[in-house]
């Protein structure tokens, strides 16, 4: 792998860190909805991502056997999981979703949680984006030997 | 005589080791928020200058850069990327890359002005 799969590995954090700020905007526009097509509130979501490259046997194996150690390994969202912290309970008895109680079950989101995660999500972007930048002033360095 | 002498061969090895510390930096950046994910890194300076003392030139020209991953965990999850750390060492080592691909370069122009052929 040479430069052009750092690249890669750096296009690949750009996708995950894309996907985290659309589920993040998912989770902000959905703080207020008490019903969805499951049924019940809207569950914030968190994306989880893993290492790629360096997973299962067949990575162990081209590691074990590579004097550099293998190839590097991008980054690939595994799944998008349900946060299964209980819904906030609201007393409105107004609302047409109220128990009998008056309280409404209203989504596990935090609005402040979220902010700070697309501050991250973005900051992680950005880096990545610089990374890529760095790859490719090399490059083109390269290039300049055959001028 | 050869027409590549030591360093020459030493400069290409130490491109080709700053080529493959930057995926390394790059993997740790894209992993930035992975849980469990450990830092990489290329240390290929200290065995080019091991290959170096040998005063062996096949031993320059074939010297091997050993990818290592720190145990250091930074987060909760198990994470142990410092992302300014990172962002540094990516810095640092595109500028040295640079470098070293600029002085090959002057040592080439050298040997071409020698060769009457520039």
């Amino acid at each position: 792998m040479g430069l052009f799969g750092s690249l890669d590995i750096s296009a690949s954090a750009l996708s995950a860190e894309r996907l985290r700020m659309d589920v993040t905007a998912e989770n902000l526009a959905n703080a207020q909805s008490t019903r969805t097509a499951g049924g019940g509130p809207y569950r914030r979501k968190e994306v989880v991502t893993e290492a790629t490259g360096d997973n299962g046997f067949a990575g162990a194996l081209a590691s074990a056997r590579a004097s550099d150690g293998g190839p590097q390994g991008g980054v690939r969202v595994s799944g998008i999981v349900e946060d299964q912290t209980p819904n906030r309970l609201v007393y409105d008895p107004s609302h047409p979703d109220a128990n009998a109680q008056g309280y409404v079950s209203m989504p596990n989101v935090n609005p402040v949680t979220e902010m700070v995660d697309l501050i991250g999500a973005s900051r992680s972007y950005e880096a990545n984006v610089t990374a890529m930048q760095t790859s490719k002033q090399m490059f083109t360095k390269t290039l300049d030997l055959l001028r | 005589m050869e027409l590549f002498d030591t360093t020459q061969l030493g400069l290409q090895r130490a491109i080709e080791g700053a080529a493959q510390r930057q995926t390394a930096l790059a993997s740790n950046l894209a992993n930035a928020n992975t849980p469990n994910f450990k830092p990489k890194d290329v240390d290929f300076h200290s065995a080019l200058q091991a290959a170096f003392a040998t005063g062996d030139r096949n031993a320059v020209s074939s010297a091997g850069f050993q990818t290592t991953t720190q145990t250091d965990v930074m987060r909760q999850d198990g994470n142990g990327i410092d992302i300014d750390v990172e962002s540094a060492k990516m810095a640092q080592n595109g500028l040295e890359y640079q470098a070293l691909v600029q002085v090959a370069r002057g040592r080439i122009d050298i040997i071409q002005s020698a060769m009457g052929t520039s």
